[in-house]
């Protein structure tokens, strides 16, 4: 729904429909004073159209030089700011601090299991030790011979014995 | 105006230039500012009747259009987009003015005494000095009823007298409704005529 300004605008401007047209200069209580309000405002329009039209613009070779001086001026020192600003934050951007922070996750792990993995053989080596350091009975059997065999890639320890007359209830590698 | 095949082409290539604006190329930025740089400077002109500050504005709304250039997606025609960053540079900067003046932008001794009386709006060689003078004081009426006008009336009447825009580009121009700039019309002229009567009635 259009307000009486706008409708009169439109009126003015020849802009109404037909139909908006005449409702609108039916709903007008004085045509005649409107018509005349009408051609004011024409010859206001026409007033300021012969009076305000393209004021000159001098010097138009300067304007467009000045103008692209700024310009270049302005796209030359952004860059130079923004390093200025903050010259670490162009290498410590979130993407390579995600990557750092992976890699030394990564880093950490490999050196985890290496370490253990090193560690392991050390564990069987004291149990080997225990076997070695362990007695077999020779009142119970003189001519037993215990033979130890260690394949420590695989972590495998084979005792091997031979000679015994009986194994102890009680026997342990101790 | 341009007519409508003419508008079309230039259209096309103002696209274009567009285009290569859009990927830094300044050269065809160069190109668009020699298009529009008299009708941009001559509205900002009559919104703030003073040469050096219309030079200022003008420069001031070409360096923010090719700032934003990439953000153009030619949904309007290129002079439209161009005029809503001028009116809102010159609003902005007519607000401004204002504010630090306390009014003073209305003030009609203030008015009179801005006014150069030696501008010039035809040549020399085409008026007597007579007719230039009488032209000159037509003119100075006209600005300081225009200088009573609110920013945004003022923006209107002359994206629609002078300009002779459409109620949709002066709406696009300016980041309202068509409903606004005709009710804005419609006082803006109201003001004028009762400001001007006597000039246009005896011109």
């Amino acid at each position: 729904m259009k307000t009486f300004e706008e409708k009169w605008t439109a009126w003015l401007d020849d802009q109404l429909s037909e139909r908006e047209l005449a409702e609108f200069e039916a709903s007008l209580r004085d045509k005649a004073a409107a018509q005349a309000e009408k051609a004011e405002a024409k010859k206001l329009g026409e007033l300021l159209k012969r009076e305000l039209k393209a004021h000159p613009l001098k010097n138009e070779e300067f304007f467009s030089h000045q103008l692209r001086e700024t310009i270049v001026q302005e796209s030359g020192e952004q860059p130079r700011e923004r390093a200025r600003r903050s010259p670490m934050s162009s290498w410590w951007t979130i993407p390579r601090l995600l990557w750092a922070g992976t890699a030394s996750l990564a880093v950490f792990l490999i050196c985890t299991v290496l370490v253990t993995h090193q560690e392991r053989p050390t564990e069987e080596s004291q149990y080997l030790t225990q076997i070695l350091n362990a007695r077999v009975d020779p009142v119970v059997s003189p001519n037993a011979t215990v033979s130890i065999f260690e394949v420590k890639q695989d972590r495998v320890t084979v005792l091997w014995t031979e000679g015994l007359q009986s194994l102890p209830a009680d026997y342990a590698a101790k | 105006m341009q007519t409508e095949a003419t508008l079309a082409q230039s259209d096309v290539s103002e696209l274009d230039l567009v285009k290569r604006c859009q990927t830094g190329d300044t050269e065809a930025f160069d190109e668009l500012v020699t298009r529009y740089r008299t009708r941009v400077f001559g509205m900002i002109y009559n919104m703030v009747h003073s040469e050096q500050d219309a030079w200022d504005l003008a420069q001031e709304s070409f360096l923010k259009a090719w700032k934003s250039i990439g953000r153009f997606r030619g949904q309007s025609s290129f002079y439209t987009w161009i005029y809503r960053i001028v009116m809102n540079v010159t609003i902005d900067w007519l607000r401004k003015k204002q504010i630090k003046g306390g009014g003073a932008e209305f003030d009609d001794a203030i008015q009179l005494k801005e006014i150069d009386p030696a501008s010039k709006t035809v040549p020399k060689t085409e008026a007597l000095p007579h007719q230039a003078m009488e032209r000159d004081e037509i003119r100075a009426r006209i600005e300081k009823a225009i200088a009573q006008l609110s920013p945004e009336h003022r923006a209107v009447i002359l994206m629609k007298e002078i300009d002779e825009m459409q109620y949709h580009e002066i709406a696009e121009a300016l980041g309202c409704s068509i409903g606004t700039v005709m009710s804005r019309l419609f006082y803006a002229r109201k003001k004028l005529q009762s400001l001007l009567r006597d000039v246009y009635e005896n011109v």
